[in-house]
């Protein structure tokens, strides 16, 4: 069994500011949630936000829950609330 | 149908051309316009920033609903990203159907949902200073 798998981490608009990045490679545990994909992040960039329900998870370009497991090779992003508008 | 995300001017006769045919007798096109004031304040300028791998499947993906729910209407939106002055196009879905009671419809149903479920954001510059637009907040840009 793999002691770690590799995703690819996209961030965008206020997330993005806010890690200083773009993207980035990371390794973490099998079996890591998408949750525990932003708790790492979090403390490699503290300035990302706090508030959870102020972002969003996409594992392969699919919004996704926080409970949702990544795998080898994903590309995972973490995006704030869309624009709206009226 | 057509769906893109484009870092240059957004020609709305173009997706009207996409749209139209013999049966369509209405084509109903919206287009958002940067406007030089929000929240009170004057704006100068907009950056609009997108996960376009993710934007252009879910604007197919809303053009499919339209085609479910009018299944005459055919589609074509288009969003621009990059930095926005005022007046510009940022914005555009038309939609052809045989009549216009559902081509204003479709076209209202497809810009609401491409509003609220399309990975594109924005970045007010104002002269209150610089704020992303994340549904009804406003929040201090840092970059």
């Amino acid at each position: 069994m793999a002691v770690a798998i590799a995703v690819r981490v996209r961030f965008f608009a206020r997330l993005r500011e806010q890690s200083g990045t773009e993207i980035e490679a990371l390794q973490v545990p099998p079996g890591a949630t998408l949750e525990d994909v932003y708790d790492v992040l979090r403390r490699k960039h503290p300035a990302l936000e706090a508030e959870r329900k102020a972002v969003r998870g996409a594992i392969n370009q699919e919004l996704s829950d926080w409970s949702a497991v990544v795998a080898d090779g994903d590309e995972v992003a973490f995006i704030p609330p869309v624009s709206g508008g009226h | 149908m057509r769906y893109d995300v484009t870092t240059g001017p957004i020609d709305a006769h173009e997706l009207e051309a996409v749209v139209t045919h013999p049966g369509a007798g209405a084509i109903c096109t919206f287009s958002g316009i940067v406007r030089d004031n929000s929240r009170g304040q004057s704006v100068t300028h907009l950056d609009y920033e997108a996960y376009a791998e993710m934007a252009v499947p879910q604007m197919r993906k809303i053009g499919d609903e339209i085609k479910q729910r009018w299944p005459a209407a055919r589609v074509a939106m288009a969003h621009r990203t990059g930095k926005l002055e005022i007046g510009e196009v940022s914005v555009v879905v038309s939609v052809s159907c045989p009549h216009r009671h559902e081509a204003f419809e479709a076209c209202r149903w497809g810009i609401d949902r491409l509003k609220e479920s399309v990975p594109i954001w924005k970045k007010e510059h104002a002269a209150d200073g610089t704020y992303w637009i994340e549904g009804d907040e406003a929040k201090p840009a840092t970059g």
